[in-house]
């Protein structure tokens, strides 16, 4: 029988409001690839930063190489062998690669100086022994992602790491830095003997990679397989849990005219590289397009050109027949567009003011709230934030309460509210109930499809394919900056988009 | 609904309080170490900032300085751009509208006066310009670059009157005087108390009015709070930082010019004592508030003119008061920190208890 | 004329005007690895300045200046760290007050102990010795510029090479290093990206006190009012312009220095020295400008 190197029993972790994990007991066994899967917030990093000892469980225990953790911190977890590669590198961008790898447990000179050389040396052992090529004298701001992620891995074997957990790790890969990432997994595991642990929501790469599955689903461990005994279709079900019932969206032919024309469009990411590699599409009013999509496939890219937010570098973008290219965000909302950010703290908010503040962002110059755009009327804009707190059932003592105390949902329905308030006919969202309690999902939908109704352009993005099945009249898939396939809602199921949202093609009919 | 802001109000205020009770504790201590009465020591003090028509005059002149540079500073900081050049604009203000006051010394009156506000105005905002400019066109730190560009303000106009400008007769260091019908009202005989005390009431207002009842006030605030947010809201987040920058360095200039028009009537090559980094503090201590900045100010020009009659009556050296001043600022900036320190300290005693 | 100004006297009191400069810009671009903008220098020298004085007065004794400089410095330093490290307050806003606090400070305690105003200067107040190399005073050249300075010249020297064998060398270097470029990653592997901050604004106040005791012990034995003069600012220049490098930046240092020492040459027969004076100024700002721009063309790669 296969040596449990990690054992999970019980274990239970609450976080003040939220049951992140709920009992959930797992183990794996040495020298094999264990992946966890689970949609957004199923409590998969919960259970992993457990396991690193960056938290305690609320309740159960943690063994690792049959020994029970007393005392949970990532040194310990490092004594024991175990090492962690984040989702977000901790590399120091200016030191070489050695130097990042040694940091902290540098090999010593006369014992006061660090000795470089050695340094060095240790590195290209490292790299020989576990077939992970890197050059140790090239610093970390010089080299790609997947060059960095190796420098972790490289990292967590040199303080002797032999359970190595990695955190969404091909999340920010090209396709072919994935496969290089899985060659060295296997190597790592088959010929090292080292156990690896992944975590991730790709489910083609953990039917490639991964020995065994624990489906993760609301906090819970929903099954644990044998991953050749399952297909991708399997997991997803188990992912998703129930068959999800469909809203009644009057399915009619929508006939109203196009709203939003784009035309292979291109943009850069934050990298530099192509995010959106020539997309077309078109959205007319009344109609709502859902965009599904694994995160990170030029979702942000594709909803921040279409708000002047992020620079067009090619291509067209229509909106309301007018051509937008070199427009600023506040041109774009002049022709009548709302926009729903992803990520409400960065873009859609500020923290430090009040509610009311928040509700006026973008109406301050209308002579509704302003004497000539200039003199503001208190007392209306007042009236007009308690009036919206009230129409989206915003959860708060008092209007002049600042933003950041809120709490996720009540901020995104602060968004929403300002958003909807403008009546704009074409609306471009994203992510409408990320981290929104499920009372608050329902009501949220509720608003779109009231907009919808009311015969707005919507393009909605989301990471939940229950959100793009439940409010979407046309979707299209987004793999790689590129739309893989274009379907109408109730012409594919849930479970099949998935193989084109991991980069298979629709044949063109 | 609860009244928040009021409770906000009560919070920050508390705090302020406190703070200024610690740091006149402190100087209460140092008094006593000194082997002085802390008690008669503060008293010297009031009665030497309120004590005569005379000190009060004095008292309400010194304020004209900090309330325009406290101002300046609130509308950059605001905006999330940071003017630590009003120094430098200052100087360069003055001397743009001494400039004015001693080359034209024919005009009406009211002409030459508008013409030197003017003339500081735009020379103070010019010069804050081109760090505002930088940073937002190339992100250069403007922290740095208007702390470097202070210095050649100074040392510039160091240069102008001691050679092109240099008096032609009397002073050294200085220009020669204005045109004398410029000279400003004295409003209480002997003390520096002038009509620009009225000018920088009337720009206070406007300052107040704009920051809190208009719209740019408010774009002002937003583009510092969140300048992303702001220009995904359709705000040209950009344009308003240079606007701040620009008003800040006009609003350093115009102080500059009340400074030569008022009290010396001729440029100084040691014109400012540091004015704008006192006034820069006025508006931190009250966190850009319009009020708390024309409040804060008085406090401080009391602890200026009283702290010299202090010395008189005590002998208690006058720079004590910076050291005060210094120890509240220090307070307020610690402040959240201070508070989150004790919360967790409260919050462990709870577990403890458990 | 010419001969007046540019003469080997000029390189020698450059070394002498850089002194202060090197020796604050080595502090400060400690704090500046560590991720902290210190422009609370200006305040820091002036109280080594104070303390110095002070020390040597009382104990007759510069070794004592010296002392009571780097235990003021430490001190100060130490206020520093609490605020923008523990209390996480605006590292400017605190080197404002740290500014203020030490012009009021400096001239409150030399009014109520040595009861003047302005400046103290007495025979009492022992200086820092001179320094004579013997080899090199055989060659006329480099014994003019190079010999016979006060003591903390060469200790400047030997610094800037301690400093950058510190930074680049030691894992102390590196932590540093780490703690204000990703200190995540520092704390990921175990090591306390706060203390290596407390370390780095510690050693500024002390080398600051340094620059503060070499300017009112080292060539005159006096303390006056606002002795520092801007040399705090100077020094952040000589940071930003040499990249926070120890070598560069002592170069930059001494460069801030001949234009300083320059100007005052310049004066002596009668020429404005204000604009030598403006150059380690905008020199930063230039450089600024030069560094952003090549950064923007990276970008757009």
């Amino acid at each position: 029988m296969a040596q449990k190197i990690i054992e999970l029993k019980n274990v239970t972790k609450r976080f003040p409001g939220v049951l992140a994990n709920d009992d959930v007991s797992l183990h794996v066994n040495k020298a094999e690839i264990y992946a966890v899967v689970g949609e957004n917030g199923a409590g998969k990093s919960t259970l992993m930063k457990t396991m690193y000892g960056l938290h305690a469980p609320t309740e159960g225990e943690v063994y690792i190489k049959g020994k029970k953790v007393e005392h949970f911190s990532p040194s310990t977890a490092i004594k024991n062998g175990v090492g962690m590669v984040h989702q977000h590198f901790m590399l120091v961008p200016s030191f070489t690669i050695a130097e990042n790898i040694v940091l902290g447990s540098e090999p010593r000179d006369k014992k006061i100086f660090v000795d470089k050389e050695k340094a060095n040396e240790i590195v290209r052992n490292l790299s020989k022994t576990y077939g992970l090529e890197v050059d140790p004298t090239v610093r970390i701001e010089e080299v790609s992602v997947g060059i960095q992620q190796r420098v972790e891995i490289l990292k967590t074997l040199y303080k002797g790491a032999d359970i190595l957990i990695l955190d969404e790790p091909t999340a920010v890969l090209t396709p072919q830095e994935t496969e290089d990432l899985f060659k060295v997994i296997k190597k790592l595991v088959n010929e090292l003997e080292k156990t690896v642990i992944i975590i991730t929501h790709k489910l083609n790469e953990v039917i490639a990679i991964s020995d065994r599955v624990g489906v993760m689903r609301q906090g819970k461990l929903v099954g644990e397989v044998k991953t050749s005994e399952v297909t991708e279709k399997k997991l997803a079900e188990m992912m998703v849990g129930r068959e999800v019932l469909f809203e009644e969206l009057s399915r009619d032919e929508i006939k109203g005219e196009v709203l939003i024309k784009a035309e292979n469009i291109v943009a850069k990411d934050n990298r530099g590289f192509d995010g959106l590699k020539g997309v077309s599409f078109e959205i007319k009013a009344g109609e709502i397009l859902g965009v599904a999509g694994i995160e990170g496939n030029g979702q942000t890219e594709l909803i921040e050109v279409l708000s002047g937010m992020r620079e067009l570098k090619s291509g067209n973008i229509y909106i309301n027949n007018q051509s937008t290219t070199g427009f600023t965000p506040k041109k774009i909302r002049d022709l009548g567009v709302a926009h729903i950010p992803e990520d409400r703290l960065v873009m859609g908010l500020s923290k430090e003011s009040s509610i009311t503040d928040n509700m006026l962002m973008g109406s301050q110059h209308n002579e509704k709230f302003s004497s000539k755009g200039i003199h503001l009327k208190r007392n209306v804009i007042v009236d007009h934030a308690k009036d919206l707190i009230r129409k989206f059932d915003v959860r708060t003592a008092s209007e002049e309460v600042t933003v950041g105390s809120l709490s996720g949902g009540n901020m995104q329905k602060v968004v929403i509210a300002r958003e909807f308030s403008f009546d704009t006919p074409i609306l471009l969202i994203s992510q409408p109930t990320r981290g929104v309690d499920i009372g608050a999902i329902e009501f949220i939908h509720d608003q779109i499809i009231k907009k919808r109704n009311e015969g707005c352009a919507i393009l909605l993005i989301s990471a939940e394919l229950d959100e793009i099945f439940r409010l979407s009249d046309r979707m299209i898939t987004l793999y790689e900056g590129e739309i893989t396939g274009e379907f109408k809602n109730g012409e594919i199921s849930k479970n099949d988009i998935g193989y084109y949202m991991t980069g298979n093609r629709k044949e063109s009919k | 609904m609860i009244n928040i802001k009021l409770k906000q109000n009560i919070e920050y205020l508390t705090s302020l309080f406190l703070s200024v009770f610690a740091a006149l504790f402190i100087g209460a201590l140092i008094m006593m170490i000194n082997g002085q009465n802390p008690m008669v020591g503060y008293k010297a003090l009031v009665v030497g900032a309120f004590g005569t028509k005379y000190k009060i005059a004095t008292t309400f002149a010194k304020t004209v300085p900090l309330i325009l540079t406290g101002f300046a500073t609130a509308i950059s900081f605001m905006s999330g751009i940071f003017n630590i050049g009003g120094e430098g604009q200052l100087y360069l203000g003055a001397f743009a509208a001494a400039y004015i006051g001693f080359t034209f010394t024919n005009l009406p009156v009211f002409v030459a006066v508008i013409l030197a506000i003017l003339a500081s105005a735009l020379v103070g905002g010019l010069y804050a310009y081109f760090p505002g400019v930088l940073k937002v066109k190339y992100n250069i730190d403007e922290v740095i670059t208007t702390i470097m560009l202070n210095s050649v303000a100074i040392l510039f106009t160091t240069y102008l009157v001691n050679y092109p400008f240099q008096a032609t007769q009397g002073k050294m260091g200085g220009t020669d005087m204005i045109g004398l019908s410029y000279k400003f009202t004295k409003l209480v005989k002997l003390s520096k108390l002038n009509t620009s005390i009225f000018y920088t009431a009337i720009i206070a207002i406007v300052m107040y009015y704009i920051i809190k009842k208009t719209s740019f006030g408010y774009n002002f605030k937003m583009v510092g709070e969140n300048s992303i947010f702001s220009r995904y809201a359709g705000l040209a987040n950009k344009k308003y930082m240079i606007r701040a920058m620009v008003i800040s360095g006009a609003l350093c200039g115009i102080a500059g010019c009340f400074e030569v028009y008022g009290v010396h009537y001729r440029f100084l090559q040691n014109i400012s004592k540091g004015y704008a980094f006192d006034g820069m503090l006025v508006a931190l201590i009250v966190r850009n508030n319009p009020l708390g900045i024309i409040f804060m100010s008085l406090f401080f020009a009391m602890l200026k003119t009283g702290s010299i009659s202090m010395e008189v009556a005590t002998g208690i050296p006058s720079e004590l008061m910076l050291v005060i001043q210094s120890i509240i600022i220090l307070f307020i900036a610690g402040e959240q920190g201070f508070k989150n320190i004790f919360k967790k300290f409260r919050a462990n005693r709870r577990k403890l208890v458990k | 004329m010419f001969e007046d100004v540019f003469n080997l006297t000029l390189l020698q009191n450059t070394i002498r005007t850089a002194t202060p400069l090197v020796l604050a810009a080595l502090g400060g671009l400690l704090t500046m690895h560590a991720g902290i903008l210190n422009i609370g220098m200006e305040g820091m020298i002036l109280i080594g300045a104070f303390f110095g004085v002070l020390g040597s007065y009382f104990f007759s004794s510069s070794l004592m200046g010296v002392l009571l400089a780097v235990l003021s410095g430490t001190l100060i330093g130490l206020l520093f760290g609490v605020f923008t490290i523990e209390l996480k307050s605006d590292e400017f806003i605190i080197g404002i007050a740290i500014n203020i606090f030490a012009g009021g400070l400096t001239v409150f305690l030399l009014r109520s102990i040595f009861g003047v105003k302005g400046a103290f200067s007495s025979p009492d107040i022992m200086p820092l010795p001179d320094v004579h190399l013997p080899l090199i005073d055989k060659i006329p050249f480099l014994d003019t510029i190079f010999n016979n300075h006060s003591l903390f010249v060469y200790i400047s020297w030997i610094l800037v090479l301690v400093v950058y064998v510190f930074l680049y060398k030691t894992p102390y270097g590196y932590w540093l290093r780490a703690a204000g470029e990703h200190p995540e990653s520092l704390e990921n592997v175990g090591v306390s990206p706060k203390k290596m901050k407390y370390l780095s604004a510690i050693l500024c106040g002390i080398f600051c006190g340094l620059a503060g005791a070499h300017l009112s012990l080292g060539y005159l034995t006096l303390f006056t009012e606002n002795m520092s003069a801007g040399k705090g600012f100077i020094a952040l220049a000589a940071i930003i312009f040499g990249g926070s490098n120890p070598i560069k930046t002592f170069g930059a240092a001494l460069l801030f220095g001949f234009f300083d020492a320059l100007g005052i040459r310049l004066q002596g027969v009668g020429i404005p020295s204000q604009f030598t004076q403006m150059i380690p100024y905008l020199a930063t700002v230039f450089a600024l400008f030069v560094v952003a721009q090549r950064k923007l063309k990276l970008k757009g790669r």
